[in-house]
């Protein structure tokens, strides 16, 4: 199988940062990994992605968070309520936000639908930043979005499976966020994104007396045993994204 | 004769908290003022300790306008699990609001993050007031499983718990199975004390 002789550097995990997280993981994200983090709109998964960056520039990895789905200044905006997020690392370089629908304008790419050309072109862009930069953690905010502009599953598969494989080379760990519509069981809108990615994580919601908890599951890591139970996760601006047992009703 | 009772409750609190790690009280309605009374009474003379109070059964502005000592007491952070679901908005630095008293896994969270904040060597107490109320607005199956998990990592920490049951018919049977996963039960009656 060519996926699994994507480079995936042994032993070696690259900690997200979030303590239950980790601990379920056993030890953190195996280094050089594409994970899908899946969820609805509200989710959690741009606010799990910026703290994985954030944490990870606090133990000197340098990181990139690509956005698609929103402007830089209403993801600045939005992040700046919490307080994980350290604008002096963006300042310095050690997180870098990168608006990628200004970069593919840049590249006289269509803005709507890409040809192979333009997904090639648009795929080494990814990598020149990720080397120049030497990042060690990328975040894509969304595929959906992405895949949305590539014309057919092959290229979706390609574009996918070529980014991983470099940014593998590169011991850089990737999330992908995946949008799924609510109280949903899927893990992408194109079915093919789960199948390239190392690994999965779920942000769902569960409904109890009428409120929504948000759920956290590890459908998936390559090269890791890790935790496949349900968790409850809270986001407060205190403390970002936390993970806590789930209770489980017998009802 | 109200003081005569709030001490006695006062030093049946102290002896039980002095030697088990967790303690359970029962008590009837008509006894829950004086036994809140005593508990913030005890609390407010141990400055030197470190106090989260849960609850859910009087909102943190009402208890605050009862017991004005608490504004300033240094010593004890709430956990309101009733205001916001009522529509009560404020912002006190002395209490986190919780969204709503269903959401006990982001309570467990909220619980264990204030004592994660306090110096190691202050010795730790967490109040629960109260679990009949939790089972009012939770499956009593659900609040179970939230109590051993809540009664063991406070254990495994070091963290002695107080919770509090207000006995109510047709509660007996969810109420007796909590309780008795305290190391001791203390049950108010009037003529105990």
């Amino acid at each position: 199988m060519q996926e699994e002789e994507r480079l995936i550097v042994d032993n070696e995990r690259c900690k997200t940062g979030i303590d239950e997280l980790d601990i379920q993981l056993g030890g953190g994200i195996p280094t050089g990994s594409t994970v899908l983090m899946v969820g609805s709109s509200g989710s959690g998964k741009t606010t799990l992605c910026m703290q994985f960056l954030i944490n990870g520039a606090q133990q000197g990895e340098r990181g990139v968070f690509f956005t698609i789905t929103e402007p830089l200044f209403k993801l600045t905006k939005n992040m700046e309520g919490f307080s994980f997020y350290d604008k002096k690392l963006v300042e310095s370089g050690m997180v870098n936000l990168i608006d990628l629908r200004i970069i593919s304008e840049r590249l006289g790419l269509d803005t709507e639908k890409y040809t192979a050309e333009d997904a090639s072109a648009l795929l080494d862009i990814l990598r020149d930043i990720a080397d120049e930069l030497n990042v060690k953690r990328l975040v894509i905010d969304s595929i959906t979005a992405l895949c949305y502009r590539l014309q057919t599953p092959e290229m979706i598969r390609d574009f996918i499976f070529k980014l991983g494989s470099s940014l593998a080379a590169m011991k850089c760990t990737t999330l992908l966020t995946s949008e799924v519509p609510p109280m949903t069981f899927q893990y992408s809108q194109y079915g093919i994104e789960e199948f390239i990615s190392d690994g999965i994580m779920f942000l769902g919601d569960l409904e109890r007396k009428g409120d929504l908890i948000r759920t956290f599951q590890i459908v998936k890591m390559r090269g890791a045993a890790h935790s496949r139970t349900k968790s409850a996760m809270s986001i407060s601006s205190k403390s970002g994204v936390e993970l806590a047992p789930l209770l489980k009703s017998r009802e | 004769m109200a003081n005569v009772l709030i001490d006695g409750l006062k030093e049946r609190i102290s002896n039980a908290i002095k030697i088990n790690q967790s303690i359970g009280i029962m008590l009837p309605g008509s006894n829950y003022s004086d036994l809140v009374q005593a508990l913030f009474e005890y609390i407010n003379s141990k400055p030197e300790e470190a106090w989260v109070y849960v609850t859910v059964t009087k909102p943190y502005g009402t208890l605050v306008k009862q017991y004005e000592y608490l504004l300033e007491a240094k010593n004890i952070k709430f956990i309101d699990c009733i205001s916001r679901a009522a529509g009560i908005l404020r912002s006190d630095s002395n209490c986190i609001y919780l969204e709503s008293p269903s959401m006990l896994e982001k309570l467990g969270l909220e619980i264990m993050n204030i004592f994660k904040e306090v110096d190691e060597d202050t010795e730790k107490f967490l109040v629960i007031d109260s679990l009949s109320n939790l089972i009012i607005y939770n499956d009593a199956e659900i609040v179970t499983e939230f109590f051993y998990h809540i009664v063991n990592r406070t254990r495994a920490k070091d963290i002695h718990t107080i919770s509090l049951a207000i006995e109510e018919e047709g509660l007996e049977k969810h109420l007796n199975r909590l309780i008795y996963l305290n190391d001791k039960i203390l049950k108010v009656r009037d003529s105990f004390i």
